[in-house]
Parts: C-alpha cells; structure tokens; sequence
C-alpha cells in the first residue's frame, strides 16, 4: 500500500527523534478513526478497523511539520492531519495508509495583539482548554460546538465549524485574521494580511474547511471579542414548527442578533422533556468531589466482566429482555431501542402525541449576551419581537437550563450503541423561503426507516441550519451499515433536491464525499484545481472531499 | 484583429454589439445573455486570444503586460436584469452587469436594500464590486461587499459557467465562490450573484462631535466599536479638511471632527448613538452641531456635492497602526485635507485629498511625488496601499490560474505578472 | 455509590467509553501532557474493553495503555456516564499481572515495595529518634512514605506546628511501616494490598486520631481498604483537615505573602477536601488559584505509579502543572500532599518555589523547626 514502514518509521525519526514517532498496533488502532458513526458499528461488531496509518508522529513545530510533509512527498506516502480526531464524517481515516500527524504536541496559546484583539494560536490546542484560558484573560472566541471538550482549534479550521453561539460571533470562517499552513510540497506559507486591501483570492477562505487536503493548518490568528458583560437567556414556546420558523426570521431580518437561537420541533420538544428531570447537579458536584466507596467485602477493585461465552446472538426475546432489566438508566436512548424497529409508526404517534395530547408545542431557546447596554436593547427587542409573532414567554427557567446542560447531547450517543442501535446527525441549511420544505422532505426521507427529531439552529438573516437526529436499528453490522448508507443517501438527495447545502458545519470527510459532486457541481473544477495547486503530488489527506485519488486508487 | 474572431463573436452576440477598438489589438464585445457571453469567452479562448474584463468598476488601466496579443475587451453591461427577489429571504439574484445603483434603485420601493455601503461605490457593476477589491468597498454594520455574496455565477476559462449554491453558511471544502471574489476575473468572468438585502432601517439618526485630537477620536472609535456599537457611516475629519467642508465648526489645529450615522430598530440606533457619545466623551470630546452631521449625510448620498474634490490617496490600517498612519501622512503632506472612515473591528481607511497650500489640486510632477512621499510614510506606519498584495502565496494563484487557465486566457495582465 | 463495583456496571462503563465522542479528554492530564490519542481515557477504556472481550491478546505492547494513568478522576468531572475509568483501569492491570501481561518496569514490585517500606520505617527511627514514635495515643502523625523518603524536613515541619497550636508533640506511628498500600493497588496487586492493609490498619487502630499526610493513603485508609473487608475505627484525617481545626489559632502575619494552592488529586476529587486547606494557607498567606484548580485541579503525576511505569511522563506532568507560574516569573507554591510536594518540587522551573502546606505554614509564621539529619549510610 505504501512505502516500506519500516523506512518510513526511520525518516521520521530522523526529524523528530525516536519518542515522537510510533508505529505501535496500540496507536495506528486508535488512529485510524474518528467519531464517524458508522465507524463504530464496525467496532460494535468487534472488527479491526483495516484503513490504518503506516506510522503516527507527534511534531512540535512548524519546521518539523514541513520536513515531514517534504519526506513524505518524496518517498510517495500519504499526510493525515489529526487534532482531536472528533469529526463525525470520517475525516481523519486513512484511506490509503500514510503518516497519521497529530497536531496537540503544538498546543500553545502564543499571545494576544490587544489593539487588534486578534490571538496567535496553535492548530493542536483543545477547544475547551483554549476559552478557558482566553475567559481568565478577559476575551471569547465565541465557537462553543458541542464538542468542545474534545476537538482542536485546527480541527475547527480545517472544517468550517460552528458553535451553539455562532448566530451572534459566527462560525469559525467568520473570524480569521490569517493561518500558517504547510502546503503539500511542504513550504510553509501564511495567509495573513489586512482583508480589505489585499487584491487577489482571499486564501484564507480557500484554505478554511479544506479538511486537509491543500495543507496542514499549525497555526491561526483569530478575532476576538471581550468576554461578555452580560448573558440573558430565555425559554419561549410556540404552536408548530411553521410559527416558530417564521419568528425566528423576522427577528434576524429585523437585525437583532441573538447569541443562541434554537428551535425544537414537536417530537424533539416532547423527548427533551423527559432528559431534565434526571439532572441533579448536587449529586452531579457530590461526583465530582467524591470517589464511589466500595462496600465492605466488595473488593477495592471493581470486578471485570467476564470474556465472552461462545454463543452470544441474543435472539429478540432475549435483546427485549435485557432491555427490560436495563430500568435503571433512563436515558432517552433507552426509550428509542425499544420502538426503532417501527420508526414510521414512532415518527406519527409520538408526534402526533406530542402535538395533541401534550399540547406541548415546540420549544424555543433564545439567548443574547456581550457588552452590557447594546445586549439589554437587543434582548427586549428581540423577545417583544418573539412575542408579536406568536411566541408565549416561558421565563429564564429553561434558558438557564439548557445552557447548564448544553453539551449533554454528546453523551446520548453511547446508550444507544450500546444497545444495539445506531444514531446519527444530519445539519443541512437553506434560505428562508425553502426551510420548511427542507424540514418537511428530509424528515420524510429519513422517517422511512428511523426515528427523527429535528432542531433549528445558527439562524441567519436569510436562512438557517437544520439539525436531525436520527437513530435506527438492524440485526447486524452489515444491515447496519446498509440501513445508514441509505439513510444518509435519502436524506441528502432530498436536501439537494430542494436546494439546501449537504453540510451546514460538521464537514465532508468520507461520509459526505460521495454526494460533493451534486453539492457543487461545476464548481469543482475549482476545487480540483485549487487541489492540484496546493498538493501537486496528491499526499494530503488523499480520497477525501470528493476528489479524485486516481495516483492511490491504482495500487 | 482576424476577420474571423470578429465574425464568430458577431454570430453570437449581434454586429451591433462588437466593434473593434482603435489603436489596439481590441474588440469591445457586449454579450446579451450568460449564454452568449460564455459562448465569447470560449470563442476567444479558442483564438488564442485574452479576455480583459471592462467596464463599471475595471479600471483599464489594468491592461498591462500584454503587447500585441489580442484581446477582448468584455462588458456585461447588457447583462442588467434582476433575475430573482426573494423578499421572504432577503436574497436577490442579480446579473453581474447591473450596477449598484440601479440595484438600489429597484430595492427601495420595497423596502430593501444593499445595505449601508458607501453609495460611492455603488456605480460599479455588481461584478466591478465583487471581481475588485479595494479598501472602500466596507460598511462598518455589513462588512466587506463580498460579505453580501450568498452565491455567484461565472463562466471559466473554458466557457464553462460554474454557479456556487446560495447557502446561508456551509462546510463543504472551501469557499469557492471566494475565488471569484478580488481576483478581477483571473478566475472567472462574474455574470451573476445572489446578494444578500437589507431592510430599510427603522430609525437613522447622525450626530456630530469636536475633539481635542485624531488621537482621541480614533480611540473613541474603538472604545465605541468594542462595545458592539454598529454604526451606518462614521467619518473622522481632521482640521484641514474640516476647514474646507465644515468651516463653521471652527475647528483649531489638531482638532478632529466626528460625524456618525447610527440605524436599525429605533432603540438599538439610539443605543450606537449613546454609545458613540460617551466613548467621545470618554475621549474628552463635545456634542457639536447636528447640521454639520447632516451635511455629511447629504453629501455621502450624492443629494448634495461635495466642493473641490482632488486627487485622493488611500491607505487602510489596522486599530493598532491606524493612528500612527495618520500622523506619518499628514507629516508627509502637510497641505493635504484627510478623514478616517470605513471604520471596522479590523481599522479603517485613511483618505487623503492631495492639494497644494493653496488649496489646489495637485498634478502632474508634484503629484506623482507627493504620492510617493505619502506612500512611503504610509507603509512605514504600518499601513497597507490600496491593491497591495502579499505576495507570498502568488506561486499559488499563479498555478490555480494554470489549472484554471492554461491558455492564459482571462485577464492576464491583471494580479500577478506573467 | 458501590454501583461501580458490579460487572455489569464495568461491562457499561467500558462500552460507554467505547463508544463516546471521548468528552472527557481535554480534562486527563496524561494524554494532554503527551499529546497521544491512545492515552485519553476514552481509548485506555476502548481498549480494555477489547482486551476483556477478547478482541486482543493479553500482552505488555497490548496493554501499554492501562498504565498511562494516575487515577486522578479530572476526567470523571466531565463524564455524564458516572463512570470511573482510573479505577476500572485500575482492575485492568491486575488482570494483565494475573495473566503473565505486567508491565515489565513491575516485575517482583510487591518485594520492592515490602523492602522500601521497612527501610523507609527504619531510616526515619533513626533520623527522629525512637522517642519520636509511639504505637499508641490520642494521636499519631503518619507523614506517608514519600515524605519519609525526600520530604523529612516537611515532618519535622509539621510536628513543629502541632506544637505552636498547643496539639503537641504528635508522635510518628510505630509500625515499621511508612506506605498505606495505594502503589500496590496502582501496581495490580490487589492481594499484597489486602494484606498490607491490614497491618496498617492494625497500627492506625491504636490510635483515635490519625493525621496523615499523604493523599492517597488517606482515600486508601478510607475508601478502599473497607473494600477489603478492613475497618479502621480510627479518625484519620489529612493534614490539612487537621490544621483547619485549628486554624483560627495560628498567627496572622502583617503582610501575607502570594501563595497558589495546588490541589492533590486524591484530596479535592476523591475526598472532597478543597476547602480545609485552603482555610489553613488563608490564615498565614494570600491565596492564589491555578487556572484548573480546585475540581478542576491537574495532577503533578505523582500517583497510578507513573514516576515507575512512565516516569518521563510524570516529570512532564508536574512541570506543565508549573508551567503557568514559570509563565508569569515564578511564584511560590504549597500543596498538601507528601507526593505532590516530591513530583513539584523535582521538576520545579526556575523561579518557583514549592512547599508542603505545614513547611508553608511554620515558614510563614516564623515557627522553626530543625530537619532531621540524615542516617549514617545515606551518600
């Protein structure tokens, strides 16, 4: 597949040194994959994963990034940049082995220009590590993804992501000032430069969300803004979908800017529901301050579970079973695995039940926050605004309790694996004028054959994103695996057919790859041709964004 | 000019609408169509020849570095409709040939608009705004025009058109519509975008302040932008041109005059202003006359001339070098009327009306080393001169062109040299 | 809370893990110090669970990971699973000694650590003096093993300002034992533990009141070894639980000298001690906080057994913890913990200063208190 490992391993030791370089089962394992959902079905079931690197290395500059990209196009061997390896669409699998980069050994927070306040930062610096340290120094990035905790600033680059916040600061792209990146014939260039004046391509947004494939982004200079004076959050509710789309549009087209806005559909509206009860945050503090104690003769050490027994298929009744003794939990996932196998049916009743019988409605978050004065106007403009249009006030209660849990999300995805079933998230976008349709079809492509709730969110004058969450269930790995390809084929053709994009911020990788030619069509001729410009020798991040891979695909 | 290429293009486009240019190897070609205008690119290319885009917003003197090649020089003029308003989304789909102007003009029974862009600007075509870049082309509450851009639609070095979907944001790969925007048709040929609109404002109030210094007024410019003040238009007047264009705010030596414009729902107006204020009051500055804010207003709308225009040099700066910038210039050339605006987080513009002490435009020989002196001091500062360019990644552009490109076909005298 | 002791809790602790967009991560200070993937808490549990399956053999390259971790719960703070990776692996290791897959830096360690102990025991009767020890009382002074090895001015320490509070003079405990067990349930042993434990807790029961100084043997005496069927009986508390009592009655100098708190692990997120030792250092110093302080603490990587298993790992561990003041041009630090004190102290950048919170107090308060001298073999 590649150059000779073991070659490989040497010259890279000879950048980095020994400590720095690993060719170990044990890491090209952990590597090799990212949170790509369908990447886990594999791993449920228990298979290798057989698209590994050849060797990872940990650089510490941006020097020792370029003489490994230069060797690396010299002996033929792919690039794959790593940062918190968080991605949902597969981005970091190497399809055609190569030198896995992992970025967080370049994890520093350089300095602060205050009469610009821009930051000089490093690619491989955690998301959460890097605001905290900007809120002790009196700023915000203003990106808050629900990964926060587990993705990297280069990560955020490389694929144009969003925060909960990005209706007030935007998503990422909207606040760069420059990057250095490493190209694929290794030189090191940087992309900064007063926009306004410069003539020519802003490189900086061809460079932005290109996953990769141009280059390696080990640093950026991005816009801050002071950390806020004020946060104001609110819970509203409204009747239907249509109502609270059309609240949403007039408040943005009004010019108000709200940090957070976020729309629940009915079955959404009606599953959240239950998720709060069960948040206790003394026990949660209790937790934290706390080791668990065992009891008296139950050993220091928690037991390991056994290894498996020979016959382990658990027919229907035996999966139901368990899945009665499993009362203790009360995750929503636990709720879905029971009913996956009828997703239509779920997908009518509940919602229907939602509607009617709760007469719940859909629930709407708002939240504003920044300088104190300008944030108290835009916050009574914009809930009078909510209000006109239709919106019954809820009071700061839910606000304050989505944002206490604001990242909970994250944790549902491994119940639902655990038992069995798969879930996945599909944030398409569109204009105003064909949101509803939006909603309407993808819902309906996805409804054939999973449960789907939806949320409206990053609203902008002229549009906004839609997230669905769907989650369903087959006997096996390879029905699995089946079921989501044709899910996800369902859910961007209808998102296509009405105009919307495929991805409003979670990125292309292998998952989207497919379905870039319908996205951009013409157009990719400039992608193909910016690729070609960057990356002459196709080593970086080859077989991803859609391009072609003919030098690798041949082997 | 072959007799050939003329007769090919006026099979697509109509004889009216090519005529050959006196004293170049040029034809002036006005397609009608998208279509027809990407049939002319390809013919052209065909021919081994070079497509210079002209017209609202190109400069000519932008022809350079060609010789004796032949070239079309390609308008879009005729290209003028609005092919779709969205008013649900605030998004117009218009044809790259249209200026601003004329766009406004069919928003503003509606309600809508481009936004608050210098209306200065607004003579280009649509493509002039977006294929070119230039430090004036901001609005301190919208961003830079290319901001508006939702989508474009281009046709490439082979004829193909290529239209970019309208989305609101997207994490597809790069932006590609971004190649299209500043690169003066090295990429492309603009024929279309869908624009982003605006609603009229609600309210739109001005105001206008004296302070002790530029220093000063700088600071409470940013003191005021941090607080997320969004302003319409601010504009800060040193005294030499406030003595011209507003004499009666009798302003002293080193003095500075701010005008502002603040828009949108009538609190949130209220509130930039307020905001405005105490950031200059901060600064030790006064409310001064409102009439002298409302004359800037008048003049920047065109509904009243602006006396004794000049030559004018251009420098944009960031919020730390912006003041040293200042005073470089006016050291450099101490007989020149200047005023910041184009006023953003990332700093502003600095416009220097080139006179003699007399007050009178300079010219010939004087000018040519006034501008050079005023260049010099300006880079010095740290500031940046209008169409500069980093360099450092021009091995790129030069090798997307290629891919693009590889006859050399559109625009090559324009951005890099060869 | 004796949830995380049942199988079929361990068995869901691992597939969550496996099957988590790794939350937890930004929070471990091992990966983060190393930069490596495979050794966030999400992949050390992903492959245990491979490992427990099956999936992979039982090897020292297979199970690496298991050992890059200190137990220091920072990850438990950010899972909404309730899980406890930093015990679980805990069990994986001694899976991997039962099955002939230690890790090879561990061979024969319950002999090491049975010798170091007695000489640690015997080292200090000779630098204190037998009439320093008692084997019975009110109250007894267990400094813990690190303290007895490198930290015996910080002893000497705190026995001094038990005096100036009028508590003293607490005895050292007589048992010729310096170490409560922690490193041999961190090495996977859980049998020697076991037995340790209850020699230990045979001495301690002697006493009512024991002061210990070091934080691991505190959660140990307290959490685990009920575990093991060993009960105490006796009040032990740490050291700085202790001080608090009585912190009202130390001196309040003029001018309070900066000071940053450096929270042990095994004290703000296993024994919720976060405010006692603070109360204490209030009272002679002006306080200051790490950036990740309190719950949010990062370990000096002293615990888990790293300064064996990975032990250029762990000096990283404590000089990044450090990295903040050396960042700003030095500082002083106190912590409450005899391993803290060792791991900072060694890997200390210029400029900063790094104390036990009973040396911080007597320095602070002018109390003087002699070192012990060194036995007569030591070089």
């Amino acid at each position: 597949m590649v150059a000779d490992a073991d070659r490989v391993r040497r010259e890279l030791e000879g950048i980095v040194g020994p400590r720095r370089v690993s060719v170990r089962p044990g890491d090209l394992d952990t590597y090799a994959r990212d949170m790509w959902p369908r990447l886990l079905l594999a791993r449920r079931a228990g298979v290798a994963p057989t698209m590994l690197p050849t060797a990872v290395v940990w650089p510490e500059t941006v020097r020792e990034v370029a003489a490994i990209v230069r060797m690396a196009r010299n002996l033929g061997v792919p690039i794959i940049p790593y940062g918190g390896g968080s991605g949902v669409c597969g981005g970091v699998v190497p399809r055609f082995g190569g030198i896995t980069i992992d970025t967080k050994r370049m994890a520093a927070l350089r300095g602060i220009r205050t009469s610009d306040q821009v930051v000089d930062v490093e690619a491989g610096l955690s998301g959460e590590r890097f605001e905290r340290e900007l809120t002790r120094r009196g700023y915000t990035f203003g990106n808050f993804p629900s990964s926060i905790y587990c993705s990297t600033v280069g990560g955020w680059l490389a694929t144009r992501a969003a925060g909960q916040l990005s209706t007030k600061y935007g998503k990422v792209e909207d606040r760069v000032a420059g990057l250095t990146l490493v190209t694929g014939t290794g030189e090191v260039v940087d992309t900064d430069g007063p926009r306004r004046a410069i003539g020519g391509p802003d490189w900086t947004q061809l460079v932005l969300g290109s996953e990769g494939t141009l280059g390696i982004i080990t640093s950026a200079r991005l816009r801050l803004s002071p950390a806020p004076q004020l946060k104001l959050f609110r819970g509203f509710e409204v009747p239907n979908v249509a109502a609270g789309v059309e609240a949403l549009r007039r408040v943005l087209q009004r010019g108000l800017k709200p940090a957070v806005v976020r729309l629940y559909d009915e079955l959404d509206t009606f599953v959240n529901s239950f998720g709060d009860h069960h948040y206790d945050p003394d026990a949660a503090a209790w937790g934290h301050t706390h080791a668990p104690v065992p009891l008296p003769g139950e050993g220091a050490l928690p037991p390991l579970p056994p290894p498996p027994r020979p016959t382990d298929d658990d027919g229907p009744l035996e999966r139901l079973l368990g899945m009665v003794r499993k009362t203790r939990r009360g995750l929503r996932g636990d709720a879905f695995t029971a009913v996956l196998d009828r997703p239509r049916l779920v997908n009518r009743v509940v919602g229907t039940v939602a509607e009617k019988i709760a007469r719940k409605g859909c629930k709407l978050i708002i939240g504003l926050e920044g300088a104190r004065l300008r944030t108290e106007v835009e916050a009574a403009l914009t809930f009078a605004e909510l209000e006109r249009a239709g919106a019954r006030d809820l009071g700061e209660e839910p606000g304050r309790a989505w944002l206490a849990r604001r990242y909970a999300v994250s944790y549902k995805m491994s119940p639902v694996f655990r038992d069995g079933a798969f879930v996945d998230t599909m944030e398409v976008a569109t204009s105003w004028a064909t949101l509803l349709d939006l909603y309407h079809s993808v819902r309906a492509a996805l409804g054939k054959h999973a449960v789907v709730m939806a949320h409206f969110s990053h609203a902008y004058p002229e549009g906004c994103s839609i997230y669905f969450t769907f989650a369903a269930h087959a006997p096996d790995q390879a029905a699995s695996e089946r079921l989501y390809d044709q899910l996800w084929k369902d859910g961007l053709e209808a998102a296509t057919r009405v105009g919307a994009t495929i991805s409003h911020h979670h990125g292309v990788g292998m998952l989207r790859a497919p379905y870039m030619a319908g996205e951009h069509r013409e157009a990719m001729a400039i992608l193909t041709a910016l690729k070609r410009s960057f990356d002459p020798d196709d080593i970086m991040n080859p077989g991803k964004l859609g391009l072609a891979a003919r030098r690798w695909e041949a082997r | 000019m072959t007799v050939a290429l003329e007769a090919a293009l006026a099979a697509v486009v109509g004889a009216d609408h090519v005529r050959p240019i006196p004293g170049q190897p040029a034809l002036a070609v006005t397609p009608g169509s998208p279509t027809e205008l990407a049939d002319v690119v390809r013919l052209t290319a065909d021919a081994g020849a070079a497509i210079v885009p002209v017209g609202a917003g190109f400069r000519a003197a932008r022809v350079r570095g060609l010789g004796e090649r032949r070239r079309v020089h390609l308008s879009s003029e005729r290209l003028d409709q609005v092919v779709q308003l969205d008013e649900t989304s605030m998004l117009c789909h218009a044809q790259a040939g249209l200026t601003g102007a004329a766009l406004e003009k069919i928003l503003a029974p509606r309600g809508l608009s481009l936004g608050d862009y210098p209306p200065g600007i607004l003579g280009s075509s649509l493509g002039g705004l977006i294929g070119v870049r230039t430090p004036g082309k901001s609005s301190a509450r919208h961003g830079f025009f290319e901001e508006a851009v939702a989508g474009v639609s281009a046709v490439l070095a082979d004829g193909r058109t290529i239209h970019t979907r309208v989305a609101p944001r997207r994490s597809t790969g790069p932006d590609l519509a971004r190649a299209l925007c500043g690169s003066e048709g090295t990429i492309g040929y603009i024929t279309a975008a869908v624009l982003r609109l605006h609603r009229r404002p609600e309210a739109r109030l001005l105001a206008a302040y004296v302070l002790p210094s530029v220093d000063a007024a700088i600071a409470a410019a940013f003191l005021a932008l941090r607080e997320e003040c969004a302003p319409a238009g601010l504009r800060i007047v040193d005294a030499t041109e406030a003595r011209l264009h507003f004499p009666e705010a009798g302003l002293a030596d080193g003095q500075a005059l701010v005008v502002a414009a603040t828009a949108g729902p009538t609190d949130l107006a209220a509130c930039d202003r307020d905001l405005i204020a105490s950031a200059v009051a901060a600064e030790g500055g006064a409310v001064a006359d409102l009439g002298l804010a409302e004359r800037w207003w008048r003049r920047r709308l065109g509904t009243e001339p602006t006396p004794e225009p000049g030559p004018t040099f251009q420098a944009s700066a960031g919020p730390g070098q912006l003041t040293a910038a200042y005073h470089a210039v006016r050291r450099a050339v101490p007989a020149a009327r200047l005023h910041v605006s184009r006023f953003d987080l990332d700093g502003a513009v600095l416009f220097a009306t080139l006179v003699d002490a007399s007050g009178d435009p300079l010219v010939g020989d004087a000018l040519t080393a006034t501008v050079a002196r005023a260049e010099a001091a300006a880079t010095a500062a740290g500031a940046w001169l209008l169409g500069a360019r980093p360099t450092a990644l021009d091995p790129y552009l030069k090798a997307l062109r290629a891919e693009l490109d590889p006859r050399g076909v559109m625009n090559p005298g324009a951005l890099t040299e060869g | 809370m004796s949830e995380r002791f049942t199988t079929p809790d361990v068995a869901r602790q691992l597939d969550d893990c496996t099957f988590c967009p790794k939350m937890c991560r930004h929070a471990c200070p091992v990966s983060t110090t190393t930069g490596k993937e495979s050794q966030i808490p999400q992949a050390k549990m992903d492959r245990l669970n491979k490992l427990v399956h099956e999936q992979e053999p039982w090897r020292p390259d297979t199970t690496e990971a298991l050992w890059a971790c200190t137990g220091c719960r920072q990850c438990t703070v950010y899972c909404a699973h309730d899980n406890e990776p930093g015990l679980v692996l805990l069990a994986g290791r001694a899976e991997a000694n039962k099955r002939g897959a230690g890790h090879p830096t561990l061979a024969g360690y319950g002999e090491r650590f049975r010798a170091r102990d007695q000489r640690l025991a015997a080292d200090a009767r000779e630098r204190f003096g037998a009439e320093a020890f008692a084997s019975t009382g009110a109250i007894g002074f267990w400094p813990g093993c690190d303290s007895l090895d490198k930290g015996t001015a910080d002893v000497a320490a705190a026995q001094a300002v038990f005096e100036r509070l009028g508590l003293g003079p607490v005895p050292l405990i007589d048992a010729g034992l310096a170490c409560a067990g922690y490193p041999l349930l961190a090495a996977g042993l859980p049998d020697e533990f076991r037995w340790h434990a209850g020699k230990v807790a045979t001495a301690l029961r002697r006493f009512q009141t024991v002061v210990i100084g070091c934080s691991a043997c505190r959660h140990a005496i307290h959490a685990l070894y009920q575990g093991e069927g060993i009960t105490v009986g006796t009040n032990v508390v740490s050291i700085a639980e202790f001080l608090a009592t009585h912190a009202d009655k130390l001196p309040t100098p003029a001018t309070k000298k900066r000071v940053y708190y450096h929270d042990p692990c095994y004290l703000a997120r296993s024994a919720g001690v976060l405010e006692e030792p603070r109360r204490v250092l209030g009272q002679v110093a002006d306080v200051r906080e790490f950036a990740w302080s309190g719950v949010d603490a990062e370990c000096c990587g002293g615990a888990g057994l790293l300064p064996k298993t990975m032990p250029a790992v762990a000096d990283a561990m404590a000089r990044r913890r450090l990295s903040e003041l050396a960042a700003q041009g030095g500082g002083t630090v106190a912590t409450a913990c005899g391993t803290c004190a060792l791991m900072l102290r060694r890997n200390a950048p210029d400029g900063v200063e790094v104390s036990d919170l009973a040396t911080a107090v007597a320095n602070l308060t002018d109390t003087p208190f002699t070192p012990p001298a060194a036995p007569a073999d030591e070089p």
